[in-house]
């Protein structure tokens, strides 16, 4: 056993005197009772914008894309660059869930696990765009490595589009593996606790008979651990590779080793915000107050305010190399087409900066990071700045190629690809509804875990320990 | 399966329970589970239990995956059917590592979550003997397998003076089944039912 | 465990073994100047400038990793490194003595025109070439020397402020509210270094000292790829100190666990180098062009050939296979071997990244270059180990100190 102390300079992660039972009762609640009208207004818009979104895929599939306004040169137009967002959005909760798992930090056990579903239904919809844009749906599966009958040829396995097939898949699998296998004990949980036969019966089935059995949890420490430390990669490789399908062509604006990693940050960035905009949300409806606490949404704003800095290193990094690599195809594309707000799509590029760069910098103030308002308010900024930053980097590096007289007329998207990022909105938040419905929205387990050490009434049993000199506690310790 | 015999202590706090574990194994009983709401650390060895090997099977898959891969892909692209890409080398290893890394993760992290799954016998409409139905909530719950030469009370009694807040002894069935959970007694409908 | 041994001091052996490095290292300066640098060969100039050059910038980036080492976990409220934190505090005292020596260096290479190592500094090639001519106005002496002693003068001030906040709270027992308040300003100070060290090592600093020795060359990616090298350096050199001064018998409070996270670190860094060389190779070699490829040619299939691949190997693979065991990372022969090894395989990397530029189409390699290293070897032994004398090893009353006594992984 190890000894129960946290630095008393350590903000408590639960605070209220709980007890385990407490937090059982406190988290499985709002699954046992019947949701709130608010629930019931929240989850019809969301199934009334995704019958739209259904809609406009209809079209998509019997008109073709034609419908949308994607052009001669913008080939890649709002489809591109949601289908980039979703999935940045995505990796806030591999990173809450693996990266901070692995780098101890103890308050990702508040959040991780709505920011693993948030993540596995981010990339269901990021997933809908490259698929639903393919036109002739009904030949998807032209992608899948077989030796097929249309002669002898494989897909290409060196094209970064075939890379992304596989990762998105993989990202996919593993994170619902993670999640899930997090969610094993917390269904036990529900149905030990069980007041009907029939949320015995489907909590039982879901629960897969797990019984809390100690070997069961050394395997399901390795396992976890071990995911963690694959999802790691796995996240950066992710963005990686959708970096790639623009980095690995030789278009001015795309073409840039720094990519990658500033991908990564930006991915962080978007999902960090979408994760606020979510939890201070869940936090209130729920009265989750004690366990998604301010000490949390203040964490989570840091993480904002460094990958945000990291991103706008990024940006002045791309902009600068535009200049000092003498290209004049870089500088046409920086220097006329993002950086000058006189241009078509100028508006663009100082929208993403004034999201992503400069405003987040205002969370350096303890202050503003400790505000709810502020917080919820700059979490929705981001995912706007985020989502001019892909619609710059795609439609701003393609609209004038270099042939002039190819040049598009000014591109906007029709209702239908308008429509369809709605539809993907309401199943996003379909899935999300659902989810608060029948699943425990915080990880039990794992707050239990850190309940003696880092819950508010346990704190104050530290004071002794806390005035011992060093040697006397290390002596103590080693016995 | 036969139907086993144990004696089953339940604690509330893991500051009474490590001693506890400590006192029942030097008196002898071997110890056949603890049943924890969430994962004790050092309970594992507390109770004598080896350490998983779970993560050398991740390895091992992992590789599978690499190995798939690499073989896989320089097999396509440089002897069955080999075509020229952007003026590319038919082996263009740098391009095939984003997808080599890919399908190493999937392979292992499916390979590993399976092979939990298969070990700790979890699946759906799996049934096993729930000891005490607050182990998944705030309860310790120690359960020790009776042998012919077990004496009951004895055990019983030793448990109480550890601290045990429940003691009782249960005739169960140790494997699992297929089964459904709402064919049990419900104890929250019915608080008798509880030992 | 009654007493701690709080003071370091400094064996006889060990004042040998850095008197002796050094002087090694004075002799090869000398003969290298000698038989190289006052050679009539600009080739052999080149070479002999060159080694100093990439062997000051090195050592003086891996001991400044010390403090970005401190200042990161500052901000992260990270406890587990408490009981070493004096390990590095020592090394980044070493930030304003290498960075005096390689800011003095520099500026006397770019004052003297030396265009053997900087080619911008040539104004006939300068006056050939587009892209020179066109981005004269960044890669010219005034603003490289401003911003090098800018950049190494605030790291060494900020580093300072750092340590001397650490050496206050020898003579401070916190209650909850100090605490709190000397735990703020030690990040207000790691967020001026942080934003400072993303400005400088993040961003401007490797494109003057490293990237323009390729003038009319560019990528993005060089300056985090240069801090990847230094960073995954600078915690093999923070292992290799702690597991000196345990093998002492110091450190009492510092154990295995602590030793593990350590060698995690080196192993998740190096993959971070390896996944930043990746993309910043990958993305070169696939869309291939002429401009981008060309610092690739020379050292893929040039002369370089072997150093290059002997890079990835021993950054990459040596670390993925051998750190990956739980136990690999909480042995002592193995850990010292591994920091050794990674100390020495970005040594190799800012050998290449530098003379594969340099000293173009013929591998430079000889005594002269471990001779350089030598003496800054034996400089780094003699400070450090001076430094840590100075102060208890034990920061006693950091706020987090307990947490990592306890610290279990």
């Amino acid at each position: 056993m190890h000894l129960k102390y946290e630095s008393q300079l350590r903000e408590p992660l639960v605070y209220g005197e709980k007890t385990y039972h407490q937090v059982t009762e406190d988290i499985i609640r709002p699954i046992e009772v019947k949701p709130s009208k608010l629930w019931y207004i929240g989850f019809f818009i969301s199934v009334a914008l995704l019958t739209f979104g259904v809609y406009c895929i209809y079209r998509d599939v019997t008109y073709g894309i034609g419908q949308w306004n994607l052009n001669k040169t913008v080939g890649w137009g709002w489809d591109i660059t949601n289908f980039v967002w979703w999935i940045g959005i995505g990796h806030a909760g591999t990173l809450i869930s693996a990266i901070l798992l692995l780098f101890r930090q103890g308050w990702r056990t508040g959040v991780n696990r709505a920011a693993e579903a948030m993540t596995i239904f981010a990339v269901i919809c990021a997933g809908q765009f490259p698929i639903w844009h393919m036109g002739r749906v009904w030949l998807c599966f032209f992608i899948f490595p077989y030796p097929n009958t249309r002669g002898p040829v494989w897909i290409n396995f060196n094209s970064p589009l075939l890379w992304d097939v596989f990762a998105i898949s993989t990202y996919f699998t593993v994170s619902l593996l993670f999640w899930y296998s997090g969610l094993i004990p917390d269904l036990a949980s529900v149905r030990d606790r069980a007041k009907t036969k029939l949320r015995k019966h489907l909590y039982g089935i879901v629960s897969f008979g797990w019984t809390g059995s100690t070997k069961h949890w050394q395997r399901h420490e390795s396992l976890s651990l071990v995911l963690a430390g694959l999802a790691t990669p796995l996240v950066l490789s992710v963005h990686t590779i959708v970096s790639f399908d623009f980095a690995t062509s030789v278009i001015p604006g795309w073409h840039t080793t720094i990519f990658p990693p500033y991908f990564v940050a930006g991915a962080i960035f978007s999902g960090f915000a979408m994760v606020q905009s979510l939890l201070l949300v869940v936090r209130r409806v729920y009265g989750l107050q004690d366990y998604i606490t301010i000490g949390h949404i203040e964490a989570m704003n840091k993480v904002i305010v460094l990958t945000g800095s990291i991103v706008g290193c990024a940006y002045l990094t791309e902009l600068f190399m535009a200049w000092y690599s003498q290209n004049k195809y870089e500088g046409y594309a920086f220097f006329y087409s993002r950086a000058n707000l006189f241009s078509p799509y100028g508006w663009a590029y100082y929208g993403m900066m004034a999201c992503n760069v400069l405003s987040p910098q205002i969370f350096w103030f303890r202050k503003m990071r400790r505000n709810v308002t502020v917080t919820f308010f700059m979490s929705v900024l981001v995912n706007v700045g985020m989502w001019f930053e892909r619609f710059v980097i795609i439609v701003t590096s393609i609209y004038r190629d270099y042939l002039p007289s190819s040049w598009s007329v000014y591109y906007r998207p029709t209702i239908f690809e308008l429509g369809f990022y709605l539809g993907t909105f309401g199943l996003f938040f379909t899935c999300f509804f659902l989810f608060s419905k029948y699943f425990p929205v915080i990880a039990i387990a794992e707050i239990k875990h850190v309940l003696k050490t880092s819950g508010e009434s346990y704190k104050d049993n530290m004071g002794k320990i806390e005035v011992q000199q060093p040697e006397e506690f290390a002596h103590e310790y080693a016995h | 399966m036969a139907k086993k015999k144990f004696v089953v202590g339940c604690f509330d706090e893991e500051a009474v329970l490590f001693p506890a574990v400590k006192k029942v194994r030097t008196a002898g009983y071997k110890i056949h589970d603890v049943y924890t709401p969430y994962a004790v650390h050092g309970l594992d060895h507390a109770i004598g239990l080896r350490e998983t090997s779970l993560h050398t099977a991740g390895f091992i898959y992992g590789m599978t995956g690499t190995a798939t891969a690499l073989g896989g892909i320089s097999w396509i692209l440089t002897y069955d059917w080999p075509l020229n890409f952007g003026g590319k080398p038919h082996f263009a290893l740098p391009a095939w590592i984003p997808i080599t890394f890919e399908l190493t993760v999937l392979f292992a992290a499916v390979g590993m979550t399976l092979t939990f799954c298969y070990l700790c016998q979890l699946a759906p409409f799996v049934k096993k003997h729930h000891f005490h139905p607050r182990a998944t909530d705030d309860l310790f719950v120690m359960v020790i397998e009776c042998t012919a030469k077990t004496n009951v009370d004895d055990l019983q009694g030793l448990l109480k003076s550890s601290g045990a807040v429940e003691v009782d002894v249960q005739v169960a069935e140790e494997g699992w089944w297929i089964g459904r959970y709402d064919k049990d007694e419900m104890p929250f409908e019915n608080k008798t039912a509880v030992a | 465990m009654a007493s701690i041994k709080q003071q370091f001091e400094i064996p006889g052996k060990m004042k040998m073994w850095s008197m002796t490095l050094i002087g090694v290292g004075l002799l090869a300066l000398i003969l290298g100047f000698i038989t190289k640098g006052a050679s009539s060969d600009v080739h052999e100039k080149a070479v002999f400038w060159g080694t100093i050059l990439y062997n000051s910038i090195f050592f003086l980036l891996i001991c400044n990793a010390s403090m970005f080492f401190i200042c990161a976990t500052t901000l992260a409220m990270g406890g587990w490194s408490t009981t070493f934190r004096r390990v590095p505090e020592a090394i980044s005292t070493l930030v304003p003595i290498f960075g005096s020596v390689a800011a003095i260096l520099m500026c006397y290479i770019v004052l003297s025109g030396k265009s053997y190592i900087y080619n911008w500094l040539d104004p006939k090639v300068v006056a050939d070439s587009v892209e020179l001519k066109g981005k004269a106005g960044f890669l010219s002496p005034g603003l490289f020397i401003t911003w090098t002693i800018l950049s190494i003068g605030l790291w060494s001030l900020l580093g300072m402020k750092m340590r001397s906040l650490s050496k206050e709270a020898d003579d401070t027992n916190f209650d909850s509210t100090t605490g709190q308040k000397f735990i703020w300003r030690n990040t207000v100070i790691a967020g001026l270094f942080i934003v400072w060290f993303a400005l400088t090592v993040g961003s401007v600093t490797p494109w003057f000292w490293l990237m323009s020795i390729d003038g009319a060359w560019y990528s993005t990616m060089y300056s985090w790829y240069t801090f990847a090298s230094s960073f995954v350096t600078g915690m093999a050199l923070i292992g290799i100190w702690v597991i000196y001064l345990k093998n002492k018998g110091y450190l009492e409070l510092t154990n295995n666990e602590h030793l593990h996270d350590i060698g995690k670190f080196m192993f998740a860094f190096s993959i971070f180098w390896t996944y930043l060389w990746f993309d910043q190779y990958m993305l070169i070699w696939y869309s291939n062009q002429p401009e981008e490829t060309i610092y690739f040619k020379d050292r893929v299939q040039g002369a370089y050939k072997g150093i290059f691949f002997l890079n990835l190997i021993i950054n990459f693979i040596c670390p993925l296979l051998i750190l990956m065991k739980k136990s690999a990372k909480r042995n002592y022969t193995l850990m010292t071997f591994m920091c050794v090894l990674i100390i020495f395989g970005h040594w190799l990397d800012f050998y290449q990244m530098v003379m594969g530029s340099v000293s173009r189409g013929q591998v430079s390699m000889g005594w002269l270059d471990f001779g350089i290293m030598a003496f800054y070897v034996g400089l780094l032994i003699f400070f450090v180990g001076r430094a840590l004398a100075s102060k208890p090893l034990l920061s006693r009353n950091n706020p987090f100190l307990k947490e990592s006594i306890i610290h279990h992984t």
